[in-house]
């Protein structure tokens, strides 16, 4: 008992202590999986998030407030980004609260933040169904890729390049999320008129995947669409070239996707992303790379990318807000919002009542020019509505 | 003939990662869990030594080996040493708290980016040909090919060298190893250090191969049923093991469902538990002593 | 003996009836009321983020608390708790979207699947001990894992099955406070139920087969019974505390049941203790604040803000070296410290306990 008193006393002098800093900033809490085996995917977009908070605050913040922002780490697991979303809500009092972690973590996060009337963003992680029309009132998503879309974006672009009497393979990782998405394109391929001829589902981490590529080169697929984390994406393709499978691959454009292209450097790697490379080198990129350098960081600044189009958002929902302390006032602000993302993605992003992912979803196709030795755009923003 | 190929190659991985249970389980009856992440730190410092060597990529190969050596022996001579005696399970525990360590030493030194150590060293993956149309990367190659030098190596080692005799001595009978003035602490120190070696040149491998991130440390874990198919306490079982739990994973990619590629190798053990609990080639008396 | 020794200097049991009773001494009895007033009136003196960690504290207690019964006291050592916890969670979880049944028909059938999934993780034990049965566990909890993924996402639950709250005497489970007391009432049902199986006859049995599976077959123990026992009744408290997890949580999801929670809940009951139920309690304290505790520190240490990346990285390897610390120098758990503070108040003036005191 006297244990348990003492620890609690502890515990509870240094949440005081940590709480009492800043009385009056604007409070934003974040839970994200910063930790763990799958933090690779999640941890350069919240130090993306850190450094436009860190330059906002620094060019005097939201008319003058602060914004601070309280990053907690869940591990990707459930409990603890329920106890997150309780300390920000009780502890904190935070305007809105950012999950950046596996979809695990997403219905205690959607539930505290839900009887709090808090607004829940997702960034860098996937979106959940809720924020596609008609949208839950207090659930957002700012993460470039979309379930359904990417798919759509993806077979489209096969059709145009190579028709659609075609057999086509698909790979995904065993994760509910990634399998929900390959099914629903293998419906979709056929649909269109395509065969698929191989559907190759990954363990987490494979020791070797060239098992899984055999089956899809055996298969004789001249395509293939992945939609997996990037690992799975990337490993799968390099197996089946050294099985000397001479096909098209087409895998979503992660985080990772600038650093890869000129790795691999492969003329049919194709990938869909909804996000600009860096390649472009546009005013915004250039702001980006110099606040990683100036922090330090130790991701490259094209990884940033998410965390960064995570922070305009959250800028602009303040800015909008009537009382950018009041987070019924922030949520108000955020359901009618336009925020010009400079170039970062093919447009605006633009919510709505109804809809909280956002109007137009806009995509591009990347490959490796060997012949520049550069990336090079091979389809330019092609936008879908989101209705 | 890639049916074949695939299946050596991942048995090969298994192999390599399962000598190092079998090493320490052999020598001291600990079972390491944390064997996945101190083969994913070796591969992680080989990412370190190849940044800063990158002109003379031999060089920083053996000196991150050298420095896993050094490791294995560090992580006995200053942890482990301290849990000889105690139970079973607090050892193992200790192990898993060493796990949790070094992964959050890995994030902080490393960062959770994906590594590329080849692309560093400035070396070249080609695909060999081999008969039968198979293809196989020169680094799977070289996999196969250390995996067939280390267990050559640990033969010859266990059999005929003094220290591999004194190994031997120290897992039949400790007590009467240590009267005959076998030092079983540095026996012990050797046996992580060996082990650590040889889970390092298989991280290294996989990380020259396709890379490296934070999930390699779950390879660690899934060449665990190999090592106890084949019997803990016998290399010779840790290498059929490995063929074994291999040709079962990649025969049902392969044939049924690669859904089952996970479950395969446990579902493996568990009916070899159910028949020969102390493996193909283990020593029957271990079942009590644990 | 069925019972230690009275844990104050000055008390002997002088009847048969004495032998008998839970709480033995005027001061236990005060002391017992004083913590029952303090966990009533916790949830009203603290913010309600404290009051979910009492929560969690309680949800992770009836999970030790299991796992101590089948490996600390009964000696069979499971590596698949995470994957009973998932079992339960599962039957709940199924029962409640495909069925719409209620919380009372969930729950009492997730203990019955966890009795059923006690068999299946005992079976092995019959013929392996130590390590090879941990395996066994372990491998069993792949195949609970592999199965609960399939039917998420067969049934397009991809992001997991969300649960309502369950309605208990009319009165809808929703609140933390509630939570918070019912969860308490879950973990002192199932520690006052711990108490009296090792004061019964099993508790015994299992002792000994612990102590040596031989002589407690030649003094004429069923061995195979009740090593089959043991795993039943952890498993299928196990399994409700998986099943009250769910609902606690308001969703199932598999990725919520890796490897890593088996490590916890391992780690509860080494550190708290190996072979005492109290130590089941202080290692689920300890192990569900523990990253709490850390993250505290961390951030009140100078120069906690240039870490501001890899401060997360630093709890968790900070995690690992406490893990550690504890393991080398307290092998006998935080019960081993609880002990010796006790015993210098129990023995004071005196500093050594009498020839042929209690252990």
């Amino acid at each position: 008992m006297k244990k348990i008193c003492m620890i609690a006393s502890i515990v509870a002098a240094s949440f005081h202590a940590s709480g009492a800093m800043a009385e009056d900033a604007l409070k934003i809490g974040l839970t994200g999986a910063l930790t763990g085996p799958v933090a690779g995917t999640y941890a350069p977009a919240v130090e993306g998030l850190r450094l436009y908070v860190d330059a906002l605050n620094a060019g005097g913040g939201i008319n003058g407030a602060m914004v601070e922002l309280i990053l907690q780490d869940d591990g990707a697991e459930p409990s603890r980004a329920a106890a997150n979303a309780k300390r920000f809500i009780t502890q904190d009092n935070v305007v809105m609260m950012i999950n950046a972690s596996l979809s695990s973590t997403f219905a205690p996060s959607i539930a505290e933040t839900s009887r709090a009337g808090v607004p829940l963003m997702f960034a860098a992680s996937a979106c959940p169904q809720e924020v596609f029309p008609p949208a839950n009132a207090n659930l957002f998503c700012t993460t470039a890729f979309g379930a359904k879309y990417d798919s759509h974006a993806a077979l489209q672009f096969i059709e145009g390049q190579a028709g659609s009497d075609i057999k086509i393979g698909f790979q995904a990782m065993a994760i509910p999320l990634s399998r929900g998405e390959i099914d629903y394109a293998e419906g979709v391929a056929a649909s269109m008129g395509m065969t698929p001829v191989a559907k190759e589902i990954t363990p987490p981490p494979a020791p070797d995947y060239s098992p899984f590529a055999s089956n899809i080169s055996d298969a004789g697929a001249e395509w293939v669409w992945s939609w997996a984390p990037w690992g799975a994406q990337v490993k799968t393709f390099e197996a089946l070239r050294r099985l000397g499978w001479s096909g098209s691959y087409v895998a979503y454009a992660h985080l990772e996707a600038e650093s890869e292209l000129a790795r691999v450097h492969d003329e049919t790697f194709y990938l869909v992303g909804a996000n600009a490379l860096f390649t472009e080198n546009l005013p915004v990129m250039q702001t980006i790379t110099a606040a990683a350098q100036a922090a330090g960081s130790s991701y490259a600044a094209n990884q940033l990318t998410e965390g960064w189009i995570a922070g305009m958002v959250i800028e602009a929902a303040l800015k909008a807000a009537s009382d950018p302390g009041d987070a019924g006032s922030v949520r108000d602000a955020m359901s009618n919002l336009t925020v010009d993302l400079q170039g970062l993605r093919g447009g605006p992003l633009v919510w709505t009542e109804t809809n909280h992912f956002r109007t137009t979803q806009s995509y591009r196709v990347y490959r490796w020019n060997a012949a520049n030795n550069a990336i090079e755009t091979v389809q330019d923003w092609t936008s879908f509505d989101v209705e | 003939m890639q049916f074949a190929v695939n299946i050596l190659v991942l048995a090969s991985i298994y192999a390599l990662i399962a000598s190092g249970y079998v090493l320490i389980y052999r020598v001291s009856r600990v079972l390491n869990l944390a064997h996945g992440e101190l083969m994913m730190f070796g591969a992680y410092l080989l990412v370190t030594t190849a940044a800063g060597l990158s002109s003379s990529p031999v060089v920083a190969i053996l000196l991150a080996l050298a420095m896993s050596l050094m490791v294995g022996g560090l992580v006995y001579l200053f942890l482990m040493r301290r849990m000889t005696g105690e139970m079973a399970l607090a050892a193992v525990l200790t192990t898993v708290a060493l796990g949790i360590l070094l992964r959050g030493l890995i994030l902080m030194f490393w960062s959770a980016s994906p590594q590329h150590p080849r692309d560093t060293l400035g070396w070249e993956n080609p695909v060999l040909m081999l008969p039968g149309d198979a293809r196989i990367s020169l680094f799977a190659a070289l996999l196969v090919a250390s995996t067939i030098l280390v267990y050559a190596g640990l033969f010859a080692f266990l059999r005929f060298s003094r220290w591999g005799m004194r190994m031997r001595a120290a897992g039949q009978n400790p007590l009467l190893a240590a009267q005959r003035g076998i030092n079983l602490h540095a026996v012990f120190a050797l046996a992580w250090a060996l082990s650590t070696f040889t889970g390092a040149i298989a991280g290294m491998l996989i990380a020259l191969d396709s890379g490296l991130d934070s999930t390699m440390v779950m390879i660690g874990l899934k060449a665990f049923p190999a090592a106890l198919v084949g019997g803990l306490d016998s290399l010779l079982g840790a290498l059929i093991g490995a063929l074994i739990i291999a040709a079962a994973e990649v025969g049902v990619i392969k044939y049924v469902d690669p859904l089952l590629a996970d479950v395969i190798p446990f579902a493996v053990l568990v009916v070899m538990l159910v028949i020969r609990p102390w493996g193909l080639f283990g020593t029957r008396e271990e079942l009590d002593r644990v | 003996m069925s019972k230690p020794l009275p844990n104050a200097s000055g008390h002997f049991r002088r009847s048969h009836a004495d032998e008998f009773r839970l709480i033995e001494t005027g001061f236990s009895r005060t002391m017992l009321a004083l913590f029952i007033i303090a966990l009533v009136s916790f949830p009203f003196l603290f913010s309600s983020f404290y009051v979910d960690l009492a929560a969690q504290v309680f949800l992770a207690s009836i999970g030790a608390l299991s796992l101590m019964l089948l490996t600390g006291i009964a000696g069979q050592i499971s590596l698949g708790h995470a994957g009973l916890i998932a079992a339960g969670a599962f039957t709940a979880g199924i029962l409640f979207k495909e069925f719409a049944l209620p919380f009372w028909v969930t729950i009492p059938a997730a203990a019955l699947v966890g009795a059923g999934i006690g068999v299946l993780f005992g079976l092995p034990s019959l013929r392996l001990r130590g390590l090879y049965l941990a395996v066994s566990t372990l491998a069993l909890h792949f195949i609970v894992v592999f199965l609960g993924g399939e039917y998420e996402t067969r049934r397009g639950f991809s992001t997991g099955i969300l649960i309502d709250p369950p309605v208990v005497f009319g009165y809808e489970v929703y609140s933390t406070r509630a939570w918070y007391f019912t969860l308490a009432v879950a973990a002192a049902v199932t520690l006052w139920i711990c108490i009296n199986l090792m004061r019964s006859r099993s508790g015994r049995a299992w002792k000994s087969i612990h102590a040596n599976e031989t002589v407690a077959e030649a003094i004429g123990i069923g061995v195979t019974r009740y090593k089959l026992l043991a795993f039943v009744v952890s498993s299928s408290m196990t399994a409700v505390a998986g099943a009250l997890f769910a609902y606690y949580r308001g969703f199932v999801s598999i990725e919520a049941f890796s490897l890593y929670l088996t490590i916890q809940y391992v780690a509860m009951i080494i550190i708290g203790g190996m072979g005492s139920l109290l130590g089941a309690l202080l290692g689920a304290v300890f192990v569900t604040l523990f990253p709490y505790i850390i993250e505290a520190l961390v951030s009140v240490l100078p120069g906690a803000d240039r870490l501001a990346g890899s401060v997360f990285a630093f709890n968790y390897a900070a995690f690992g070296i406490v893990m550690i610390l504890f393991l080398v120098f307290e092998p006998q758990g935080l019960v081993g410290i609880w002990r010796r503070i006790r015993d210098y108040f129990v023995l004071w003036p005196f500093r050594f306990k009498a020839m042929g005191g209690r252990k």
